[in-house]
């Protein structure tokens, strides 16, 4: 259990967004997720000063248009309280579509998460087992030139080290796709990369037409460095 | 917009969570369950919409008669809007996200007049006519209400039913209605529409007949049936303490215009500005007791976590009960860190005690009406409120840490003269100059002053109601003449564009001869008129040209004392003969005192209603 000091206690939850939600910005996420805790009724410690605010800290914020099963929050509270009472009360205040999965007091820090596992469903047209072939060829590079915005701009980055692993098949007339994506604080991945890239190199999702072709793109789970789970 | 097979247009879109639902305390049905679907329809976008404290208490009233399913309907964005034209997809509710022809009712909330073309957009998106008389038995019945129906004329004939007044008990009486004549098998749209005109507080605009004189003014207004009454009078709720008030609100994900808790403390105003619409339309004055709003507040506060409660009326420091209301609330929202705000203060009224209980630490700001600038044209108003009203509360704002000072004025009031706008760059210099008398300690840092000067419009039921606008050049004049007294660096001007206020003043004092006009504009494009990007002054102009519509004829001309005037079929309460002894009283520079003070006979209280003040 990690006492921040006397006055706070950190408690991490572990929860899903998905469907509708995940058309929700990170920042409308933490407006929503504060009111939610004050709803609950937990004995939440606020910051000191003028304008005291509960405490969330969140780990790897979800881009618009990705789903997720594995988001995690840390919560400061003012007294110990049983991680099932607060995973009960948040739930009832939460709708389906974000449930919480797991409450505990942590033992590691956000910066230990580094992999994050994806699920890609992508309909485009002429998906068919050479397109698959073409798209695992060319997530196979040894080099992975994509347009990336960083903090000066866009630049050409190989975001090769930061795509561990990624395996695509077909699925009746479906490609899917997963992958390992770096979490790293200093050097995340958004998933959108992924087709970012394979758009330009294989063509998917290029018929113009935005009602016959789609994907969506699911957070599965969370890693360590050494590629055990992380809590 | 639930499937997959829509999901590449949500990404493709700004701010997709607009479109999706799914909110918290939002109602679901299943809709074989119900023998009613309404659709409440606001004509503006999610974020606005979702703020407005009339949609939801009707949600909420509405919902909670078993039978209804009460959803909400918002306009897409126009890059929304785009999208669903060219893929065929039309207009759709949030909870359910069928599309509108599933629907029994849809009702729009009518709040600004610029919204009518973003209304008709919303009627040709859910695939119907746009006018009322070309929609057949598949088509939902369509109802109007809100502030603008108290003149409805210009849009009258889109309407199938118009509701005038407070909506909490009329609405379900209709679908009431509704539901018993289905079920008696001896529903149709016309049979349907005969019978609600005998519901108080309902309008049926394709029951009437109007006929005008040669020099375009009206000639008569005509009942068609003996018993579809001549005049439709306003519905209110007479109880405030036992009106229905949401204890839940749909809480949105993204962020709205107000996201809070919206506390509404009384209906109506015992003040009486004789520009002022709202303060002659809601009247008679209706409180709410402390205890019911305390009740209130903490419930919401429960079923929302929001941290602000902002105490809502016309204004606010006229309620009778204010410090008991405020120590009540205090009593228990410093400690679950919730803060409360008041966003209509008048300068009269303004103290350092309820500057304290307010503190709303977040802004350095306070917003002021003096409304026009030389004592003279406040006695015209009838705004009672003096120089030295203004000095004293801005003093304590001073003094109590707020550096910015926002003060609204009007240009172009009856009677304005060039000395009444440069009073207006006097008073604001005035402002500052009071800063400067405070000891250096006691100021805060940074004074700015910022004046916002909106044009005036004569409105409907108001004792300026048969006023002229002044003519665009005229304002404009007006505006540069003030900008150029303006010398002070520290006071920053903004003023409204007066091509606006023009296009306003047409659509709230229009008549029926106005709906094509309305409809040309949609036809070419119009819609969100109410967004500076998509206004667009040529594009109304040519469409009163080319439905023979002068605009003049609206806004320059005035209206004759004796002319029947479009709204006369709307019996508000309030009499035409008030009105017209306020409007005397304005040209001989007569201030008329408060509701709490005297008793002017303004004829609201034969509306009935448990309140204070009226005799």
């Amino acid at each position: 259990m990690v006492q921040v000091n006397n006055q706070q206690l950190k408690i991490r939850v572990k929860f899903k967004k998905v469907g509708r939600l995940q058309y929700i910005s990170h920042l409308d996420l933490v407006r929503t997720m504060n009111k939610i805790i004050v709803r609950a009724g937990l004995p939440l410690w606020y910051t000191e000063g003028f304008n005291p605010k509960p405490k969330m800290v969140f780990a790897a914020p979800l881009s618009i248009g990705t789903e997720s099963k594995t988001e995690y929050m840390d919560i400061r509270l003012s007294e110990y309280i049983e991680p099932e009472v607060v995973k009960s009360k948040l739930n009832e205040n939460m709708t389906d579509e974000m449930q919480v999965l797991d409450a505990y007091y942590p033992e590691t820090k956000f910066t230990d998460l580094k992999w994050l596992s994806y699920t890609f469903v992508i309909k485009t047209e002429g998906a068919d087992a050479l397109l698959v072939e073409r798209c695992g060829a060319a997530l196979a590079e040894e080099e992975l030139w994509v347009l990336k915005s960083t903090k000066s701009g866009e630049a050409m980055v190989d975001i090769r080290p930061l795509v561990r692993s990624a395996v695509c098949v077909l699925d009746g007339d479906l490609l899917r796709i997963n992958a390992h994506l770096s979490a790293d604080p200093s050097s995340f991945l958004n998933p959108e990369y992924i087709i970012k890239l394979l758009r330009g190199k294989c063509g998917i999702l290029s018929n113009g037409d935005l009602t016959s072709e789609w994907y969506s793109i699911m957070r599965e789970r969370a890693y360590l460095d050494d590629m055990t789970e992380f809590r | 917009m639930k499937e997959n097979n829509f999901s590449s247009v949500l990404k493709s879109v700004q701010k997709p969570g607009r479109y999706i639902g799914g909110e918290y305390n939002s109602v679901m049905k299943d809709k074989r369950d119900v023998k009613c679907r309404f659709a409440f329809a606001f004509p503006d976008t999610y974020e606005i919409g979702m703020s407005n404290l009339g949609v939801r208490i009707l949600y909420d009233v509405i919902n909670k008669d078993k039978d209804v399913w009460c959803e909400r309907v918002y306009a897409p964005w126009t890059d929304m809007k785009e999208k669903m034209e060219q893929y065929s997809v039309p207009l759709t509710a949030v909870e359910s996200g069928d599309p509108l022809s599933a629907f029994d009712m849809v009702a729009f909330s009518l709040q600004y007049e610029l919204c009518y073309t973003t209304v008709l957009s919303m009627i040709k998106l859910a695939g119907f006519p746009i006018w009322a008389r070309e929609r057949g038995e598949e088509c939902p019945i369509i109802i109007g209400g809100g502030p603008c129906v108290y003149n409805a004329e210009p849009v009258a004939e889109f309407f199938d039913l118009i509701n005038i007044g407070e909506g909490e008990e009329v609405l379900l009486e209709i679908c009431r209605l509704y539901i018993k004549m289905k079920e008696e098998g001896r529903y149709s749209r016309t049979d349907f529409l005969r019978e609600a005109s005998h519901i108080e507080g309902v309008y049926i605009p394709s029951l009437y007949d109007v006929s005008y004189n040669e020099d375009g003014t009206i000639k008569e207004y005509r009942s068609l049936y003996d018993d579809v009454p001549a005049k439709i009078r306003k519905r209110i709720i007479a109880d405030m303490d036992k009106a229905p008030y949401p204890e839940k609100l749909v809480m949105p994900y993204i962020e709205t215009v107000h996201d809070r808790i919206v506390l509404e403390v009384y209906r109506g105003c015992i003040r009486g500005c004789r520009f002022c619409q709202a303060g002659m339309v809601y009247r008679p004055i209706r409180e709410k007791s402390p205890e019911t709003l305390c009740k209130q507040a903490r419930c919401l506060f429960d079923n929302t976590g929001y941290d602000e409660i902002s105490l809502i009326s016309l204004s606010i420091s006229d309620y009778s009960e204010l410090p008991k209301l405020t120590d009540d609330l205090l009593s228990w929202t410093d400690d679950a860190h919730v803060s409360l705000s008041l966003p209509s203060l008048r300068i009269d009224s303004f103290s350092e005690e309820l500057m304290q209980k307010v503190s709303s630490v977040r802004t350095g700001g306070i917003t002021f009406a003096p409304e026009a600038g030389t004592q003279r044209l406040r006695d015209v108003i009838n705004k009672n409120v003096t120089e030295e009203d203004l000095m004293r509360s801005v003093g304590i704002a001073f003094r109590g840490g707020k550096s910015n000072v926002k003060l609204y004025f009007m240009n172009g009031l009856p009677t304005e003269t060039l000395e009444d706008i440069e009073g207006i760059a006097a008073l604001s210099k005035k402002v500052i100059d009071e800063y400067f008398l405070l000891p250096k300690q006691q100021r805060p840092r940074g004074i700015g002053v910022t004046i916002s000067v909106a044009c005036f419009v004569p409105k409907p039921f108001t004792p300026f109601q048969w006023e002229k606008q002044d003519s665009f050049d005229t304002l404009l004049e007006k505006q540069a003449h003030l900008k150029s007294c303006i010398t002070d660096k520290r006071i920053r001007y903004t003023y409204h564009d007066a091509k606006v206020s023009l296009i306003e003043a047409v659509l709230a004092r229009g008549d029926r001869r106005l709906a094509p006009a309305i409809a040309y504009a949609v036809e070419v494009g119009a819609t969100f008129d109410a967004w500076d990007e998509y206004f667009d002054y040529d594009r109304w102009i040519s469409s009163f040209e080319k439905a023979g519509v002068d605009p003049a004829f609206y806004t320059t001309r005035g209206f004759g004392l004796d002319e029947i005037l479009p709204w006369d079929i709307i019996d508000i309460g309030v009499t035409k003969a008030f009105l017209r002894r306020e409007r005397d009283k304005a040209y001989e520079g007569k201030t008329t005192p408060s509701c709490a003070e005297h008793c002017s006979g303004c004829g609201a209280n034969k509306l009935g209603g448990k309140n204070r003040w009226c005799k």
